[in-house]
């Protein structure tokens, strides 16, 4: 079915399709993807994959009869169950929840860069049919677990989150995904952090092999703010992280880490985007995959630095080790200055585990695989100590050790 | 930046071109324009044979299919391939001369100017010049000590004649004809280039040096050189470019195709200085090249180093194909723009044998109101086991309002290759300024010697006759804007 088709025949189901606007606006997206000028070949977001699977799909959403909970087991802690990208609103003196609304969709969906070159940004604005926002009100400390639950097969989920962290506030949000059916989630997060706001967010991505996840986030940081952003990915299905960040007022800062630990099949593309557009920003983007098998990943970084952003810093590293012959990875750490006062260095290597220190653990008495799992746990030991809630620190050990348990 | 820093920025952006000047010869041209009548026309001038001009027109048939390669960080207005001349040549050179003193007497004063006296070469630096004028060769000197040794050293014209084999069998062998579109648009109207074999084990004696200029108005130049380096031989050539001054942009598309065989090995020099465009931005050369080589046989080595100072646009890509084993590719290039030069320029190294090397040391310097772009690709194919790649990228930026990026291809599918990336991009360090000055060197004399400095690791890569001049232009490029 062609993507017109689709989108006509599920209208009912999809957000805002009364909003005149927001309707031009998609018929102008739904024109992006018919035309033959569609570019398909250089486009960053399409490596590695076919863009035809996901542009043909079989639309299915349900609005599930579980409800989303929403907990307070302790102070400044809440738990949210989200069921198929919707939660229920809630309201507190320190967080508000509610559903978004039409004048939430403009946010990030429309920016013109985007719209020529991330299509599965377009394809959620345009089949738009969950999400909700939160709010963190003036000076609170809060800590919030997400839980991402999809209760039915073949749902496609394209599902939008706003963020706002309120003047003076701090939070540590963390994600999960967990999806065991044949489904697919799209997710746009949008975040807004005002002045002096803090946000810690951590992602972790577990999905099974024929589930796909697409997360794309966009932050803009405020005046002394800082968005700190890890991303954990053990996933077997297809798992897509682009975020892109903008420092808009001087002093804010930006950290974009991931690491991803691909086997079989399995394809990962990954890509950071700091754009500093204020003075004294800081920037930071690391990423690590570990690649057996025959997976393939792809990072593409990008710091850019406006004629306005004087004493800037960026930093960006890739590391990647490949473990098998069939496996390949790609990286495009790039740098577009305009100013000059700034540092700004990249960093990227890919090759096989070190020979060197294989043979040193080995001459102590360890076996190949033994010494391989110490040194790719050595690789990345740096992102995982850093991680300062035990309970997060303990899930993820957990998924490691299943990674390596397949090393062989 | 400081104010001191902006008045000398301000007295010394105005040093204008020094090379511009007109020759005023009359010219030979076909009508403006690129059709199949052209492409005869200027056949029929080379007095090439059935085969060559077949394969031009096959290129033009492809390049009429073709669009430009729209992915460089560059932006100009488009070119109107119907109004460029494709060919010129002074009158009464389809007949060469001999020897020096049967050239053109108002040639030899040109490059006189140019600061190349053929004469004085001769004896002195030890250098065969095959001098390019407008498309096609003056003067070819030291041929005789060459051909003892079984050198060929000709333009690509007299190669069509003479070694119509080695022409067939090596031309459009690592650039094909339909690779891209200024490639293609090469293939089908270059004029002249130089042509080089040197013969198994022989090393040759001395560096072999070519000129390029370009002289007439609205004249594309369509340059064309062919390198082959035959097993266990070594040669080192060098390229140097300055044009005169112009209003209109000109176009320039030059192909150079290096083939190295086993255990041979080929140094590649250029020094581009094409005419920039003035301070605002008017006229200047449009540089499209296409310079690949290939390292065919085991243990080959082909290394390229460039200092790019001029040109309007710069859209140059010297890569390695690394296709024997064993086999190195090196790439050491310096960028300077100034004013409202762009360039896009960088490399790519394709690992495809086993143990197969490559370096990259790229050095940019963005000054006035200038884009500067590393963009490089390195790719490691399945079976190139072991290779190894180490790339360093780094860029100065000299005024606010000028541009330096850095965009690597990094391709990994070989677990067992080592590939390694860095850069960094920063201004002009403000404690070794200081410290400078403090020994008494005035503002710009300091500036002049960190930049130097900076560019260093890559000078050094440069032969000997090249190095005074490569460094002479590096300080000119500066003296303009550095306070």
């Amino acid at each position: 079915m062609n993507i017109q088709d689709n989108y006509i025949k599920n209208k009912k189901n999809i957000f805002f399709s009364e909003n005149k606007d927001i309707e031009t606006y998609r018929e102008k997206l739904i024109n992006v993807f018919e035309s033959d000028r569609l570019d398909k070949k250089n486009n960053e977001s399409l490596k590695n994959i076919n863009l035809k699977n996901f542009i043909d799909f079989n639309y299915k959403y349900l609005i599930s009869e579980e409800t989303s909970v929403i907990n307070n087991n302790q102070e400044n802690s809440y738990s949210i169950v989200s069921v198929n990208g919707q939660c229920s609103s809630f309201k507190d003196d320190k967080i508000e929840i509610t559903k978004i609304l039409d004048e939430d969709y403009n946010d990030f969906s429309k920016n013109d860069t985007i719209e020529n070159n991330d299509h599965f940004v377009n394809l959620n604005s345009l089949f738009l049919n969950s999400g909700f926002k939160i709010v963190i009100k003036k000076n609170n400390n809060i800590k919030i677990k997400i839980s991402n639950i999809i209760t039915d097969d073949d749902l496609t989920i394209f599902q939008k989150n706003n963020y706002i962290c309120e003047e003076g506030s701090s939070l540590n949000l963390i994600e999960e995904y967990e999806n065991k059916n044949n489904s697919t989630l799209n997710l746009l997060n949008v975040i807004k952090l005002e002045k002096n706001s803090q946000l810690k967010h951590f992602l972790i991505q577990d999905n099974s092999s024929n589930h796909n996840l697409i997360i794309t986030s966009h932050s803009t940081c405020k005046k002394d703010s800082n968005y700190t952003q890890k991303v954990y990915n053990f996933s077997e299905g297809y798992v897509r992280n682009f975020h892109y960040s903008e420092l808009i007022e001087a002093n804010s800062e930006a950290d974009l880490q991931g690491i991803f630990f691909l086997k079989d099949n399995n394809t990962s593309n990954n890509k950071t985007f700091v754009k500093h557009l204020a003075e004294d920003c800081k920037s930071n983007q690391v990423y690590k995959g570990i690649l057996k098998d025959r997976s393939k990943a792809t990072y593409f970084s990008n710091t850019h630095v406006d004629q306005v952003a004087k004493k800037t810093e960026g930093y960006q590293l890739s590391k990647g080790i490949l473990l098998s012959d069939n496996a390949s990875y790609f990286s495009k750490p790039e740098l577009k200055i305009y100013a000059d006062d700034v540092k700004c260095s990249h960093g990227s290597t890919i090759g096989p585990i070190d020979e060197n220190a294989i043979f040193y653990l080995r001459s102590r008495g360890m076996s190949r695989i033994a010494a391989t799992k110490i040194l790719i746990s050595s690789f990345i030991n740096e992102e995982l100590s850093s991680i300062d809630n035990e309970q997060m620190s303990e899930i993820i050990q957990k998924k490691l050790v299943r990674y390596l348990s397949k090393v062989k | 930046m400081n104010s001191e820093t902006l008045n000398t920025l301000n007295t010394y952006t105005k040093n204008k071109y020094k090379y511009g000047f007109v020759t005023e010869i009359d010219d030979e041209k076909p009508k403006k324009g690129l059709n199949e009548d052209t492409i005869k026309f200027i056949s029929l001038k080379k007095n090439e044979p059935d085969w060559m001009l077949e394969w031009r027109l096959k290129a033009y048939s492809k390049w009429k299919k073709m669009k430009e390669p729209k992915w460089a960080n560059l932006s100009f207005p488009e070119i109107d391939y119907q109004d460029i001349y494709y060919y010129s040549a002074p009158k009464g050179f389809e007949k060469k001369p001999k020897d020096l003193s049967e050239v053109d007497p108002k040639l030899i004063e040109t490059y006189n100017k140019l600061g190349i006296p053929l004469e004085e070469q001769k004896v002195l630096a030890g250098v065969a010049v095959d001098v390019v004028f407008d498309s096609v060769s003056v003067a070819t000197t030291y041929k005789g000590e060459l051909e003892k040794l079984g050198i060929i050293f000709c333009s690509i014209g007299e190669a069509i004649q003479k070694y119509p084999d080695l022409i067939k069998k090596y031309l459009g062998s690592v650039i094909p004809p339909g690779d891209h579109s200024f490639s293609a648009l090469n293939s089908a109207v270059f004029t002249d280039g130089s042509f080089v074999y040197i013969p198994e084990g022989v090393k040759c004696p001395m560096e072999l040096s070519t000129y390029f200029r370009i002289n007439a108005e609205n004249t594309g130049q369509f340059e064309r050189t062919l390198i082959i380096a035959d097993k266990g031989s070594y040669v080192s050539y060098l390229e140097g470019c300055t044009a005169p001054k112009r209003d209109d942009n000109q176009l320039h598309a030059a192909n150079v195709e290096l083939i190295a065989l086993e255990d041979a090995e080929i140094k590649y020099s250029t020094v581009q200085n094409w005419y920039p465009g003035d301070e605002d931005g008017k006229g200047g050369i449009y540089n499209f090249v296409t310079k690949r080589g290939l390292c065919a046989g085991k243990n080959s080595k082909i290394s390229w180093t460039q200092v790019e100072t001029g040109s309007a646009i710069t859209w140059k890509y010297p890569s390695c194909i690394l296709k024997g084993d064993n086999s190195i590719g090196e790439f050491y290039s310096v960028a300077i723009t100034n004013n409202f030069q762009q360039a896009d320029t960088g490399t790519k190294m394709s690992h495809i044998g086993k143990n197969t090397k490559s370096k990259i040391i790229s050095k940019g310097i963005s000054l006035g109101k200038s884009q500067n772009t590393y963009r490089g690709e390195v790719s490691f194919l399945r079976k190139a086991d072991k290779a190894r790649n180490y790339t360093q990228c780094d860029s100065l930026l000299v005024g606010n309002q000028c541009g330096a990026h850095t965009v690597p291809y990094i391709d990994s599918k070989n677990n067992t290759a080592v590939i390694e990336h860095e850069a960094s991009t920063s201004k002009i360090n403000e404690d070794q300024l200081y410290y400078c000055r403090q020994r008494g060197l005035s503002h710009e004399e300091a500036v002049s010697l960190i930049v130097n400095g900076f560019c260093k690791q890559v000078l050094q890569e440069l032969p000997m006759e090249f190095a005074v001049e490569a460094q002479k232009l590096v300080s000119i490029s500066l003296e303009g804007s550095v306070g």
